[in-house]
């Protein structure tokens, strides 16, 4: 009973990870139609920044405030230099379908071999703003930190804001409209493109925080945030790849899912879990668990 | 076709002739751009023609160089039986996985296959029969004797290597010029149209990621070879990259550009240490400048000519054309 708990509250802890980068996929997926696998370089490479500002003030919370900026602009740039010169290039012949997402590829090569050219291959760590040791209940010592409490609560805190940006301000209303319906919103007045760019940013920014906290009990080198930027995207597709409420779910899912394969099983079958979840919810519910009805193909 | 084939018999032969007169390094990479062309030639067949877009095709060679690795270590078969069990176990490998492809498109198989390229060495390094990081052991052996004192292991290497290439690219061309070839363009330009018009369009996206995972596992088999080894090492995210890249790069729907985008991924890694040397960088700079040279070509070929090099020189032609 008490491992069961214990393995659902490490799962949520790192579900909660899995959450911000399925959002960030999430978040650019609605606005542009395209999977941004270099959100595990922008991700990364914001990070790195963080843990220099982090190092060297010794603050956390700095670094982490910095790691978000970082990604925001990052995010903003990306969209703003690359993603609107590539959709004017690529407009006709048979690699039209498939030049964003080569796209996003290169630029997640580029990001990482920059990154490596700065900081090299060897791995960092970045000083924990929490105790990694287990809490002590009476006699028994359970393998949930003070560092998981904190990461629940920052991802909680993060989703919060999210959720108000979008439900109560004119900005979440303009992503959303232009979102659903780009052209509508466009005659309404939005100037869609500029919401795009707000949109990367804002998935840039919760990019960054990802990293960060994965950093802040993992060590981080130039392909330490491959593995989340998979798992973010399974969580991303058990929720449909459209909806920010589904990938959250999925994330909590995949997370504590994984973590219980992990107690239970053991390390070897963690990633063929996750590939196998990946693989089922394709194939039973490719729309994902919120579709409702009508489907979808894109 | 009976000219084809003369064409590729004087290819292989002209390709023989200049391997006797170049040095070992030389020989020894024209092994590795014979791997890579068969490698881009299954992007080539998968993502040019058919329309689907796999990042995995490092886990394919994967496949592939294992299945070739454990046919030849454990049951001391022919050097031709375990490149023909790397063949069958990758197509069976690509026909499970092309099922589950068939019904996805676009941003879902490239994550898929992503995944599967990130994982495949995680899995390899967790069963012991794979040998874990260290890989296992994949000898050719020596050449035949009756070749001579002269003749190398490097050489013998490329010999294999490019009798392969030119089988595949012979077999692959006729493939895609076939009704094959036709039908999948068709279904990647408006598959609700071909579907219509009779092209069961599931089945044959299963048939074009079978195919293109045999010649992958081809590949992959073969860049086993080159190295002696099979480790999932050397069927990083990184290989698979390079893969797309030189796919891109040669022109995603032209097969005689994959020897040119397997020249490039071959001639990378060399400008790139000319590079560092003269710039006189550290140790990062060897290691990440070649990824940085290929992303950057990745990046600009994909804005500025997305269908290969080729496709601005018809369009420059025929704007002249109109003009006059």
């Amino acid at each position: 009973m008490q491992k069961l708990l214990e393995t659902l509250l490490i799962g949520v802890s790192t579900g909660s990870i899995y959450a911000l980068m399925s959002l960030a996929l999430v978040l650019v997926w609605r606005s542009t139609r395209v999977v941004n696998f270099a959100q595990a370089g922008q991700a990364m490479l914001s990070t790195y920044i963080g843990f220099e500002i982090a190092s060297r003030s010794e603050i956390f919370w700095l670094g982490l405030a910095c790691a978000i900026t970082a990604g925001a602009l990052l995010g903003a740039g990306v969209d703003f230099f690359f993603m609107r010169v590539l959709f004017k290039h690529a407009v006709s012949g048979p690699a039209v379908v498939v030049a964003p997402v080569i796209a996003t590829l290169g630029l997640l090569g580029l990001i990482r071999s920059i990154v490596g050219l700065i900081w090299g291959g060897e791995f960092k760590s970045i000083e924990a703003p929490a105790s990694k040791d287990g809490f002590t209940i009476g006699q028994t010592t359970i393998p949930f930190s003070a560092l998981n409490l904190l990461i629940i609560t920052t991802v909680s805190l993060i989703l919060i804001t999210l959720a108000i940006i979008f439900q109560r301000t004119n900005l979440g209303l303009s992503l959303r409209a232009s979102a659903y319906a780009p052209e509508i919103a466009q005659l309404a007045g939005i100037k869609t493109g500029r919401t795009r760019t707000i949109g990367w940013a804002i998935a840039g920014g919760v990019g960054g925080v990802a990293g960060m906290l994965v950093t802040s009990y993992n060590f981080l080198s130039p392909y330490s945030l491959d593995l989340l930027l998979v798992f973010g995207f399974i969580a991303a597709v058990i929720g449909g790849l459209e909806s920010m409420v589904g990938s959250v779910i999925g994330a909590l899912t995949l997370g504590i899912g994984l973590t219980f394969i992990l107690n239970y099983v053991g390390t070897s079958l963690v990633f063929i879990g996750g590939f196998a979840v990946l693989v089922v919810v394709l194939l039973l519910k490719p729309d994902g668990i919120m579709a409702r009805g009508k489907v979808r193909r894109a | 076709m009976r000219k084809k084939i003369a064409f590729f018999i004087l290819l292989g032969w002209l390709l023989l002739f200049i391997g006797d007169r170049v040095d070992e390094l030389r020989v020894y990479q024209g092994a590795q751009i014979a791997m890579y062309t068969i490698a881009l030639a299954s992007i080539v067949l998968l993502t040019g023609y058919s329309g689907q877009v796999s990042l995995g095709n490092g886990a394919m060679m994967a496949v592939g160089g294992y299945a070739a690795a454990l046919t030849l270590n454990k049951l001391g078969s022919p050097i031709w039986f375990a490149f023909l069990m790397a063949v069958f176990f990758s197509a069976l490998f690509g026909a499970l996985l092309g099922t589950a492809a068939a019904r996805l498109s676009g941003p879902y198989l490239a994550g898929t296959t992503l995944a599967l390229a990130v994982g495949l060495p995680e899995i390899a390094n967790q069963f012991a029969f794979l040998g874990g990081v260290p890989g296992i052991l994949f000898d050719v052996g020596f050449p035949p004797a009756r070749f001579g004192e002269e003749f190398t292991q490097y050489k013998w290497f490329f010999w294999i290597a490019t009798f392969l290439a030119l089988l595949s690219l012979f077999i692959t061309s006729n493939i895609l010029q076939s009704r094959f070839g036709r039908t999948w363009s068709a279904i990647r330009s408006n598959s609700l149209a071909a579907e219509l018009s009779g092209i069961h369009s599931s089945r044959m996206k299963i048939l074009a990621f079978t195919i293109s995972s045999a010649l992958a596992g081809l590949a992959g088999a073969v860049l086993a070879m080159t190295i002696s080894l099979v480790a999932p090492g050397a069927y990083t995210l990184t290989l698979s990259f390079a893969l797309v890249t030189g796919a891109v790069l040669a022109g995603v729907s032209s097969l005689p550009g994959v020897a040119l985008g397997a020249l490039i991924l071959v001639a990378i890694p060399e400008i790139a240490d000319v590079l560092a040397n003269s710039w006189g960088g550290g140790e990062n700079f060897s290691n990440y400048l070649p990824g940085l040279i290929v992303s950057l070509l990745l990046i600009l070929s994909v804005i500025f000519t997305p269908n290969g090099p080729g496709e601005n020189l018809r369009k420059h032609r025929h704007n002249k054309a109109s003009e006059d």
